[in-house]
C-alpha cells in the first residue's frame, strides 16, 4: 500500500472514531453495553501524529477536503467510487498499482482504496 | 441478527497465547486472515479505540471494536486466553473471551455495526454467565454452545 494512502486511511479511521466517540445516541448505546468512551485528547495526539506524516502538500489536501467533506479517501467496491457512486474507468480499476500508487475519482476528487473482496 | 450467524470457525482460536492486551488485539487481528498493511491499518485503530476506553464490558469479557474504511463488510473474530488477559475491565478482573468487530464505515448513523456491537455484547454475556466456554475444547462445541445459548 502507498505510504501516504495509508496515513490517509488511517487518519480518516480515526476521525471516524472522533466523531462516533462525540455522538450522542452512539455513546449511549454503547454505555448500555458496557462500553465507555472518554480520553478523546489521547486521540487527537494520535491524529496530530498521524497528520505530521503528510507531506506539507497532502496535509493541505487533506485538511480542505476533511473540513468540506468529512472524508478525503473513498473506498472502491465492485469498481464503483463508494464517494459519488461513479463507475471507475477500467483503465485505471485493473491497473497493476492500484493502492500502490495514489489515485483520484476523476468525478468527486477523493483519493481511492481498492477494498478487498 | 445472532453471533451464530456472524462468526465463522476459521476466525476463533481457542488458545489465545498473548500475555497483553496488545498482544491479544494482534493475534485476533491475524485471525482475519488480511495483508499486512491492511492488518496494521486496523491494529492501529483498534489501538487508538482502546486509548478512548477500555473496551472489556467485565465478567471476563472484552469487546474490540472499531470501523475501518479497509473493509467492505462487518468481521467478527474469536478468542479465548484460558489464562486471562489483563485488559483494564471495568471490574478490574481478567478478561478471558474476546469478541474483534471490525465494520465498514458506510452508514449514518452506522446501525449494522451498532446492531453487530449489540449482538456480539448479548450472546458474550450468556457465554460468561454460562462459564462452559471455559472447558470447551474445540470450536465445532464452542459454535454449537453459542447456537444453544441463542436458541
Amino acid at each position: 500500500m502507498n505510504p501516504q494512502l495509508r496515513v490517509l486511511i488511517a487518519l480518516q479511521d480515526i476521525l471516524m472514531l472522533l466523531r462516533d466517540a462525540k455522538d450522542p445516541g452512539q455513546k449511549r448505546v454503547l454505555g448500555k453495553i458496557g462500553l465507555k468512551i472518554d480520553k478523546l485528547e489521547t486521540l487527537e495526539t494520535t491524529r496530530e501524529d498521524l497528520e505530521n506524516q503528510l507531506s506539507p502538500s497532502l496535509l493541505g489536501e487533506y485538511r480542505r477536503a476533511t473540513e468540506r467533506y468529512g472524508r478525503i479517501v473513498a473506498p472502491v467496491i465492485g469498481s464503483i467510487c463508494c464517494q459519488c457512486f461513479v463507475r471507475i474507468p477500467s483503465a485505471i480499476d485493473s491497473a497493476d498499482d492500484r493502492n500502490t500508487s495514489l489515485y483520484r475519482c476523476e468525478n468527486c476528487g477523493m483519493f481511492l482504496y481498492w477494498v478487498d473482496k | 441478527m445472532k453471533l451464530s450467524e456472524i462468526i465463522v470457525p476459521g476466525r476463533i482460536n481457542l488458545n489465545l497465547k498473548a500475555t497483553t492486551k496488545d498482544g491479544v488485539l494482534e493475534e485476533l487481528v491475524n485471525l482475519l486472515g488480511l495483508r499486512t498493511p491492511v492488518r496494521d491499518t486496523i491494529l492501529q485503530t483498534l489501538r487508538a479505540r482502546e486509548e478512548l476506553g477500555s473496551t472489556a464490558i467485565g465478567k471476563g469479557v472484552a469487546i474490540p471494536h472499531c470501523r475501518s474504511l479497509v473493509v467492505s463488510k462487518i468481521i467478527v473474530a474469536v478468542g479465548r486466553s484460558k489464562a486471562g488477559v489483563s485488559f483494564k475491565s471495568i471490574d478490574k478482573k481478567k478478561a478471558f473471551l474476546f469478541f474483534l468487530i471490525v465494520a465498514p464505515p458506510v452508514g449514518n448513523p452506522p446501525g449494522d455495526y451498532l446492531v453487530a456491537l449489540g449482538t456480539v455484547a448479548q450472546a458474550a454475556r450468556l457465554l460468561a454467565e454460562d462459564k462452559r466456554y471455559k472447558k470447551i475444547r474445540d470450536i465445532r462445541q464452542f459454535m454449537k454452545l453459542v447456537e444453544e445459548l441463542e436458541a
